[in-house]
């Protein structure tokens, strides 16, 4: 039983030795961190990992150094952050993945030596050791220069420690002594006494209690002055259990008591601590609330952002949609407008047309009538001369009225395309007599010279229904504006390889330049009339431009006001002729 | 020389009769006026007949189409016509274009445009264009006549009656057993549009038809042709008589 007792409170103790290390920061190894770290400051990770490793925030230092595990390649980072890994574990009892990361370090980590110390160290603590031995002779080995930071004398009382539990005790007696020795110089009081306390277990394991009883007291004494909590009671502790097993009993309960007191300021530091620790952990989660109320508040405003935003686009696209479909009718209307006014203007033309066609027509036809009456009258008082001129009027009469209507048929079939077209070879000077045939007595009458001089050779290539009613309207005209006594020639004029020139000359009232530009205009209204006491709609000459450009040819006009008027027509010529 | 044989084919009485004072006044010969499709056949088939003049409406139909196609259905019937129309319509038009040779004529007319019409169908049929109104040539040749434009107006010639032709700068004068007459073409086109089996040339001048020829005097370097006349034939065309089968 009492070596069972003290076998614990010799466990306790030398897992105390090895925090121990700790306790006294490495200095060397802490600068060359901060070296290294420097070096690699933009590695933000190994940064901060290395700075939650020197301020001990093991939970921290573990997720930065895997973070930065993951994505760095540098062979010493990476050697750098297995360690901190490894004493981050070691710190949180986590033994083996403590071991399985120190032995990822790679042999040329500049602080080898002291990855070797620590799996000493787990394995001790694992209670394997022989292996922690090994680990430890090791460390021996290497000079004390090698060493910078370790103190040897804790390798040797780790030494001695392995020795002690593989119940070697004269080398456990040897090493201890040796590390007790280097303490003493150091005057390394708490080592010293986590030593003394090994030694004396060391003596009283082989039940030479009076060897160890002064080392107890001696550890005892010293603890007396430490400060550490853990040493006091441990020390008074293993009194206590030496007293008892003296049978000192008073004395041993007083170190129990003593042992107890020990016990409870430690279990109130704890106390203490794990208050702390609860509140520590409350403000977390508030400051974790606050962080969930910001994140969702955050949220919130995203989404509220994400919709304004969505709902503004869907009105600009709207509103550019509506501004294009807007844009699209008003351009319709536009072109819809212009086409009503063109309809409406080509509405009035025909309005217009009709008008003066009806005009005439009634005006002609009202003639006829009054011309038929006079006949009449004449017939019955029997005045035959007056009989011969009255029926040469009506026949003038009826004539122009018989044109008027054809152009008027002509000038529908044209619009409608209805009309038969055909071109081919025509004898051009017959054509023209043929035409002229008709109006043989009108100029007789109207007493007009008249002299067809078209080349006979002249072959035009063109339809001869509408080349007669070209030709027709314009000897009409030439007639209608003729005086009495006055010349019509019609004749060709040399002609090219490709058109033949007919001129229909007369010698007429002519035209001022202002009204030849308006009839050869290209436009499908009629002209105002200049003559109002002279038939005519401007339909002839519409009808005859329209036809003239359907055959291929052209349309020329010369005049001088009371001299005359030339009328140039260019018609294709008949090329197979040979 | 003969006057023409025309047909009418008018249903509408007042104008056809037009058409007749103004055909007859320049001296066609009117061999008949049909006013119906049948009609129409019938006349036309037992009749001489030249030129037909068709209205293409006959009673409100467009038989005249209807006749002009059932002549061209055989091809050595055919006679130059030209159409008569009143309206432009196309339709009309299109079906009557196929008709070939197809020359028409708007109504109203006037006597020159039809007579025109009729020497322009009579060109077109025999595919010699523009020979009456040119300056050289008065005269289109056919298989078996000759139509010459003498004024106005259009005459024939049976080619059988001709006994030989006489050339003359760029006349050449027509001598048939009654008449002798001169028409405007070259020597050169009356060769070529002439049955060279029975026409040949005797001397740079003359063109003979060898079936009229009686005799041979080769010693004289003459041809007796009916109703006694001579005819020189010169060394460089002396061949010809190889042509015919000389009885020894």
């Amino acid at each position: 039983m009492i070596n069972r007792v003290l076998t614990t409170s010799l466990l306790l103790f030398s897992l105390f030795v090895f925090s121990q290390t700790h306790l006294q920061k490495e200095n060397l190894m802490s600068t060359a961190i901060k070296v290294k770290a420097q070096k690699f400051k933009e590695n933000t990770n190994f940064y901060k990992a290395q700075n939650f490793f020197l301020q001990n925030n093991w939970d921290s230092t573990l997720v930065y150094s895997m973070k930065e595990i993951n994505e760095s390649r540098n062979k010493e980072i990476l050697d750098y952050c297995h360690y901190f890994r490894a004493i981050s574990f070691k710190e949180k009892k986590l033994l083996d993945e403590s071991k399985k990361e120190l032995n990822q370090i790679s042999s040329g980590f500049p602080f080898s030596y002291k990855v070797k110390m620590k799996l000493g160290e787990i394995a001790l603590s694992k209670n394997n050791f022989k292996l922690a031995l090994q680990y430890f002779h090791e460390t021996e080995k290497l000079t004390n220069k090698q060493l910078y930071d370790i103190k040897f004398s804790t390798v040797l009382h780790n030494i001695g420690l392995c020795y002690l539990h593989l119940e070697n005790y004269e080398k456990a007696e040897e090493y201890l002594f040796k590390s007790a020795k280097r303490q003493e110089i150091e005057k390394d009081t708490l080592l010293l006494i986590g030593s003394y306390m090994d030694i004396a277990t060391l003596y009283y394991q082989q039940y030479k209690d009076n060897q160890a009883i002064p080392y107890f007291e001696k550890a005892y004494q010293l603890s007396q002055k430490a400060k550490s909590l853990e040493l006091k009671q441990n020390a008074t502790l293993n009194m206590a259990v030496v007293e008892e097993n003296r049978k000192n009993f008073p004395l041993a309960l007083n170190y129990r008591k003593e042992y107890e007191k020990w016990k409870d300021s430690l279990n109130d530091q704890n106390k203490v601590w794990a208050i702390a620790d609860l509140e520590k952990k409350f403000a977390i989660k508030q400051k974790q609330k606050e962080v969930d109320i910001l994140e969702a508040e955050n949220k919130i405003k995203a989404a509220e952002r994400n919709g304004f935003l969505a709902s503004s686009i869907l009105l600009l696209i709207l509103f550019g949609t509506g501004i294009y479909f807007y844009r699209q009718k008003i351009k319709k209307n536009r072109i819809i407008l212009k086409q009503k006014n063109e309809l409406d203007e080509l509405n009035a033309t025909k309005d217009k047309l009709f008008s003066i066609v009806s005009h005439d027509l009634r005006s002609s036809v009202n003639a006829l009538k009054t011309s038929n009456g006079k006949l009449i009258e004449n017939l019955k008082s029997k005045n035959f001369t007056e009989l011969d001129t009255l029926l040469h009027t009506n026949s003038t009469i009826a004539n122009s009225t018989y044109n008027l209507l054809d152009n008027l048929l002509n000038w529908a079939l044209l619009q409608t395309k209805q009309s038969y077209f055909f071109k081919e070879s025509l004898h051009l000077a017959s054509i023209v007599q043929h035409v002229e045939y008709n109006y043989k007595p009108l100029m007789l009458s109207k007493n007009i010279g008249f002299k067809n001089e078209v080349a006979k050779s002249e072959y035009v290539f063109a339809d001869t229904d509408s080349l007669k009613i070209i030709i027709r309207n314009f000897l009409d005209n030439a007639i209608k504006f003729s005086k009495e006594n006055g010349l019509i020639s019609i004749y060709t004029r040399t002609s090219t390889e490709e058109y033949c020139y007919l001129v229909i000359e007369d010698t007429g009232v002519g035209m001022s330049e202002n009204t030849i530009s308006d009839l050869l205009k290209d436009t499908m209204l009629l002209s105002k009339k200049e003559n109002d006491d002279i038939i005519g709609t401007g339909l002839g000459l519409q009808l005859c431009k329209s036809m003239i450009y359907k055959n291929g040819g052209s349309l020329e006009i010369e005049s001088k006001e009371n001299v005359g008027t030339k009328i140039i027509i260019a018609l294709q010529k008949f090329k197979n002729h040979g | 020389m003969d006057n023409i044989n025309v047909l009418i084919i008018e249903d509408t009485v007042s104008e056809s009769d037009a058409l007749v004072k103004v055909l007859t006044d320049n001296n066609y010969n009117i061999v008949g006026i049909a006013s119906t499709y049948n009609e129409a056949l019938a006349l036309f088939y037992n009749n001489v007949v030249d030129i037909v003049v068709i209205d293409v409406f006959l009673d409100g139909k467009p038989d005249g189409i209807t006749f002009a196609e059932t002549i061209n259905i055989v091809p050595n019937s055919v006679k130059p016509f030209v159409f008569l129309t009143n309206s432009k319509d196309r339709q009309i038009f299109e079906r009557a274009k196929l008709t070939k040779p197809f020359s028409f004529l708007m109504k109203p007319f006037n006597e020159l445009e039809i007579l025109y019409a009729m020497e322009m169908a009579v060109e077109k049929f025999y595919q010699q264009l523009n020979v009456f109104h040119s300056e050289d040539q008065n005269t289109v040749v056919s298989n078996d006549s000759l139509f010459i434009k003498k004024k106005k107006a259009l005459k024939k010639v049976c080619i059988e009656d001709i006994l030989y032709i006489e050339v003359e700068d760029r006349y050449c004068n027509i001598i048939t057993e009654t008449e002798k007459f001169v028409i405007l073409i070259s020597l050169t086109k009356i060769i070529e549009l002439l049955d060279p089996m029975q026409f040949v040339r005797t001397h740079r001048n003359f063109i003979v038809n060898s079936n009229k020829i009686l005799e041979i005097v080769l010693s004289d370097n003459l041809i007796v042709l009916k109703g006694n006349h001579h005819v020189t034939l010169s060394e460089k065309y002396k061949d010809v008589i190889g042509k015919f089968t000389v009885l020894k």
